[in-house]
């Protein structure tokens, strides 16, 4: 079966592939929705402040990610966060995010503009390290760390989730069944699992 | 390939940046005269040395960042934020006086 029959649409058809005898990675998507978030000149302050306040979430630094209440805040840019939360309807968490900031900050709204992909196994590491980078040896990238760089030509935010290592790649959703092909292919060495 | 160590992102190789010119040209005041606005806008000094360049992080951060190449090794001395200010190397570490690598080119 080629990659092509694996992934139909934008979408991933379950089972297993790629080698077999190994420790196979597993790939999904993640439902989530995604919102932009950039402080206005000279407001970062008052957006962190207003973001502890509704989201208890300190704002992350460069490099870094941080859990709030039922989101997750990227850094992906000075003054510039990405904010990721389990799907909850349209303009739902941008709005919260909206009324968050007020006139701090410019949120918007980009579920539709950019999907998540998730890669998680003991060789999830290996098999992006065949494109990416970043070095994601876990003595300098763990969880909690965010890098946004290139993978397989295409712009993509990194972010570690746990310490398996699970892997949350957020790409254009434009260019998502390009991705997942490439990133399949990828792991036909180590045999990957679609759930 | 030069590595780019990027203030916000980290050491990245440069297929992640997008070179975008001379960072020591200047603006000419908006009285200098169609002589001066031409200059600014075609002529580049060519530098065989340090370099003073801007160049974009469109894979990372999108920033611009000034960054000190030398145009002969590569050798990158030095990354700023576009804002800051950068420390150019004494030219006598490339053995280019200052005067030919700093200086607009003779007329």
């Amino acid at each position: 079966m080629s990659v092509s029959d694996v992934v139909k649409a934008d979408h991933l058809t379950p089972g297993a592939y790629g080698a077999v005898g190994g420790d196979p990675v597993r790939i999904a998507r993640v439902t989530c929705d995604v919102v932009q978030v950039m402080a206005r000149k000279g407001r970062a302050a008052d957006v962190a402040a207003a973001l502890l306040a509704s989201h208890e979430v300190v704002l992350p630094g460069p490099g870094a990610a941080a859990e709030g209440r039922g989101m997750t805040a990227l850094w992906v840019q000075p003054e510039g966060w990405f904010v990721v939360a389990p799907r909850a309807g349209d303009g739902v968490l941008a709005g919260a995010l909206k009324a968050s900031c007020g006139d701090a900050g410019s949120v918007v709204d980009q579920s539709h503009g950019r999907s998540v992909i998730r890669i998680s196994g003991s060789r999830a590491a290996w098999v992006l390290a065949k494109s990416c980078r970043v070095d994601l040896h876990p003595s300098v990238f763990g969880p909690g760390r965010v890098a946004s760089t290139q993978l397989f030509h295409l712009g993509v935010t990194l972010r570690q989730v746990d310490a398996v290592p699970s892997y949350d790649l957020m790409v254009f959703s434009t260019f998502v069944t390009s991705f997942i092909e490439a990133l399949c292919q990828a792991a036909e060495e180590t045999g990957y699992v679609v759930a | 390939m030069i590595r780019i160590d990027c203030p916000s992102c980290g050491g990245r190789d440069e297929v992640e940046f997008a070179y975008r010119g001379d960072a020591t040209v200047v603006r000419p005041a908006g009285d200098a005269g169609e002589e001066a606005f031409h200059d600014f806008v075609y002529r580049r000094a060519n530098p065989r040395g340090w370099h003073v360049e801007w160049w974009y992080h469109q894979a990372g951060c999108r920033q611009f960042l000034k960054v000190v190449r030398h145009t002969m090794t590569h050798e990158v001395h030095a990354v700023a934020r576009a804002g800051d200010r950068v420390e150019v190397p004494a030219a006598e570490h490339t053995g280019v006086p200052a005067a030919e690598h700093k200086g607009v080119p003779a007329a």
